[in-house]
């Protein structure tokens, strides 16, 4: 039975401009979770700093708003703590290609066992809309009046190339299709890398609605091949959305760890007195 | 004087094989019944440099380092020039075939002081009964111990042991340390017998080190995740618990950086296990606004803070006690945070247990302070103490962050008999609602702060040791403590407080003690006095007369014992 989406509500309002995508990116994650019958308490959503972290107050699920660029790690070391718990990040394009651009490529190589959302608006628009590594070079920018001058990173092509057991590529457009990636990323057993492209009306008014729907085309099924995956995600005139690239032959980290694999108990579950006394014998 | 010591040193380059030399004596040496504090210095490098391994034998329990050696090992030629000065009156010198060469200052310190050189050509030795070249440090050993006028049994056991379970011919490594110890250059005059007694208790104790204590302290407080980074000399806690992992199952992960691993410690932390990272200065640089975040979040942490010495990437292998004012300053913002320091492995055993307990019950970061001379150091203890219980403080409430006397909130368990929460580091009202109203930041951050005082509450007074009327105080912590607790062996009419708890700090002890007229003095292993500093801004009580040790090296039982007869 799914879980309808108001009891994920809670009285907090939202505080983002109108038009914002975070609006349907919040009820896309509601609704994936409701569908895939994950209660609340079942959830625990990390939260970055920026307009996406703003949303970690408005929703009614276990949360932990930390700080800029490390709501990965945060949500890793949630969940080898307890594996039960649905564990999502949510991060800006600015906190997870910048400050924290290290934990996500490492976030993949481990294939934890959690699914990462990186909301790309191409800019940092809480502290009102300075340039990200998404920003399309020679865009003029906040403090950057004659464009900002380094080349842009393409999320696609940085994920694929760290070899990940998911990727997909959705827009908050289109919260119908994000509500199926959502569903798709949170069941796959690994690593969930999704990118979502995100409108921002106030500070990025040239990919506007229009503009997306002009060049979106929804992918069928994933690309056989990480070449192939690659190229789809490079593509300028076009731009793909879907599941773009799966592997299921990777182990997720936990499994990898030799002494943990007879284990039935979660790290929760064991916090007691442990006797050392047959490890002082090897100190005799 | 009660105390005696006999002290050997080896010196000579790394990779030459001294930590082994030192640990099979050192093991050798306790399971012949007498004491000894094994004390190592090294550089940062894998081969050459100067290295040392220093093992003071006494008959008591002592946790410190002398500054001068009775016998002296030299592996390397060059090494002469960098030990020399430490080899005492009488002391004797065995170096291998080579011929020394001496500046007219040595030879001259060599015969003011009755200084025996001894040239040992131990490859040859070895060869000589069958052994191969890897051996000649057998012989050296076998020497040694006939110096020291010990009965072979106990170190032909402890070379058996060592080697069992390794591809070597134990029979000649056997050979080998017999043809030293059987070498006709002993003569009688040369010998360095030990004149204490051997006590069976330190036959059957342990040889541990401070980061294994603080190891053995998370697996028994029930620790079940380590997120480690290597920095020395914090990296051999990872190694204890990473060898033992499969013995207690706890997860260990190596993470990307030092953000990273505190950052897993609080997530972990925060869904309900216990978990840990241990790092040095440098590396909690990087936890600092972690730390911060885990404060405001009230949030329970632990970290294991080993000093070294230095500023940037400083002296990486050699001690000191710099880094106080970084784990009480460390983070931005104002939250409230507690900081222990270890001085030996049984208290290191015990702190940790503690630093789990306070950081669940109070819902804040515990750093636990420690330094390369405790860290790294062997230790012989009797025993380690018995189990603290354990003490979580988690509780089902109304509100997650509730306004409260003693300003801790419920803390309960994300799980699916639980109601969620959120967990913020954006300043928030009760229910953990964003908020930027005046009324809600000072409320919340009152409530917070509270946690020091009632935290202030619980933890143990320092601890009063020696005359109970002193002339003479020492005020400290970690191994610049531990010096002066073997310098009250030899001045009964000598006092030390010792602290285990820094922060919060119970400062009324040195008030009553300078109120009965003692000398009070501030000892540290650092450059500007960092806790004399916070005993002045906590008590408003200036300690004036200070000694302050920050060259790389610990507090040497000399630096005391001059200080005292100067």
């Amino acid at each position: 039975m799914p879980i309808p989406i108001t009891q994920y509500n809670n009285e907090v309002k939202p505080t983002w401009c109108k038009g914002c995508g975070n609006y349907a990116i919040h009820i896309a994650i509601k609704k994936a979770l409701g569908e895939l019958d994950i209660a609340p308490n079942q959830t625990l959503i990390t939260f970055d700093i920026g307009c996406s972290g703003n949303g970690a107050d408005k929703i009614n699920v276990n949360a932990f708003k930390g700080l800029h660029g490390r709501s990965i790690p945060l949500a890793i070391g949630s969940h080898l703590a307890n594996r039960k718990i649905t564990v999502l990040a949510t991060i800006g394009d600015g906190g997870c290609l910048h400050e924290g651009l290290d934990h996500l490529i490492h976030a993949i190589r481990s294939n934890y066992d959690i699914t990462i959302l990186i909301h790309n608006n191409q800019n940092f628009a809480l502290t009102t809309g300075q340039a990200t590594a998404t920003t399309l070079e020679g865009k003029e920018m906040y403090g950057l009046p004659d464009g900002r001058p380094e080349r842009e990173i393409n999320i696609g092509e940085l994920v694929l190339s760290s070899k990940p057991s998911f990727f997909a590529r959705g827009y908050s457009g289109d919260p119908l299709q994000l509500t199926d990636i959502f569903k798709a990323a949170i069941k796959h057993k690994g690593c969930s890398v999704v990118e979502i492209m995100q409108t921002c009306p106030t500070y990025n008014r040239e990919s506007s609605l229009e503009w997306f729907t002009e060049r979106i085309e929804k992918l069928e099924k994933p690309l056989l091949t990480i070449n192939d995956a690659r190229d789809t995600v490079l593509m300028h005139e076009k731009i793909k959305t879907g599941i773009i690239y799966t592997d299921n032959s990777i182990p997720t980290f936990y499994d990898r760890l030799e002494n943990r694999k007879n284990s039935t108990t979660e790290l929760i579950d064991e916090v007691k007195q442990y006797d050392i006394s047959k490890l002082l014998e090897d100190f005799k | 004087m009660s105390e005696s010591r006999l002290i050997i040193k080896f010196g000579g380059e790394s990779g030459q094989g001294i930590n082994t030399l030192g640990q099979i004596l050192s093991k050798s040496i306790k399971e012949s019944g007498f004491y000894n504090f094994a004390y190592r210095e090294y550089p940062s490098l894998i081969k050459g440099g100067v290295a040392s391994y220093q093992i003071d034998i006494s008959d008591e329990q002592i946790a410190s380092s002398s500054r001068y050696c009775n016998i002296l090992s030299i592996l390397s030629k060059d090494a002469i020039h960098d030990y020399l000065p430490s080899v005492s009156p009488n002391g004797v010198v065995i170096y291998n075939k080579e011929d020394l060469e001496l500046s007219q200052e040595e030879n001259n310190y060599i015969k003011e002081n009755n200084i025996t050189l001894i040239s040992l050509d131990t490859i040859k030795m070895a060869l000589e009964v069958q052994g191969i070249e890897l051996m000649a440090n057998m012989v050296l050993l076998g020497f040694i111990w006939k110096l020291l006028g010990l009965d072979t049994k106990p170190l032909e056991e402890i070379v058996r042991d060592t080697f069992k379970d390794k591809n070597v011919d134990l029979e000649a490594e056997i050979r080998c340390a017999m043809v030293g110890y059987n070498s006709n250059q002993i003569k009688n005059d040369v010998l360095k017998p030990i004149t204490f007694k051997p006590k069976m208790k330190w036959k059957d104790s342990l040889n541990i080190t401070g980061n294994e204590a603080v190891a053995l302290g998370a697996i028994s407080a029930g620790c079940r995740a380590f997120y480690a980074y290597p920095m020395t000399p914090a990296t051999s806690i990872f190694k204890y618990l990473g060898d033992t992992y499969k013995k207690t199952g706890i997860l260990i992960k190596q993470a990307e950086n030092e953000i990273t691993a505190a950052q897993l410690v609080m997530g972990s932390m925060n869904m309900g296990t216990r978990a840990m990272t241990a790092t040095s200065g440098g590396g909690f640089d990087l936890m600092t606004e972690t730390i911060s975040c885990a404060g405001i979040s009230e949030t329970p942490m632990v970290i294991v803070l080993a000093q070294r010495v230095g500023a940037g990437t400083g002296v990486p292998t050699w001690t000191g006690a710099g880094d106080l004012s970084l784990a009480l300053h460390g983070g931005h913002g104002e939250f409230p945070r507690c900081i222990m320091s270890v001085s030996n492995p049984q208290d290191a055993y015990t702190l940790t247990q503690e630093a789990f307990n306070i950081a669940e019950t109070y819902q804040i970061p515990v750093i636990l302070l420690t330094d390369k001379q405790i860290a790294e150091s062997i230790f012989n203890i009797k025993d380690l103490p018995k189990p603290i219980d354990i003490e979580r403080g988690i509780s089902n409430g109304e509100y997650r962050y509730e306004i409260t006397d003693s300003g801790i909130s419920p803390r309960w368990i994300p799980s699916i008999n639980n109601p969620t929460y959120l967990q913020t580091s954006d300043e928030h009202n009760i229910t953990g609602e964003s908020t930027e109203q005046s009324n809600d930041i000072v409320e919340m951050s009152d409530k917070r702060l509270r946690k020091v005082e009632t935290l202030r509450e619980q933890i143990r007074e320092p601890e009063y040791f020696g005359s109970k009327n002193p002339d003479i105080v020492f005020v400290g912590y970690g191994s610049a403590g531990n010096t002066v607790g073997d310098t009250l062996k030899r001045h009964p009419d000598v006092g030390y407080l010792h602290y285990q708890y820094i922060y919060p700090l119970k400062y009324e002890k040195i008030i009553e003690i300078d109120g009965k007229g003692a000398r009070i003095v501030l000892i540290e292993n650092n450059q500007t006095g960092d806790f004399g500093k916070l005993i002045k801004q906590e008590s408003g009580f200036e300690i004036t007369e200070r000694i302050l040790k920050y060259d790389g090296r610990p507090l040497f039982l000399e630096d005391i014992l001059n200080f005292l007869n100067d």
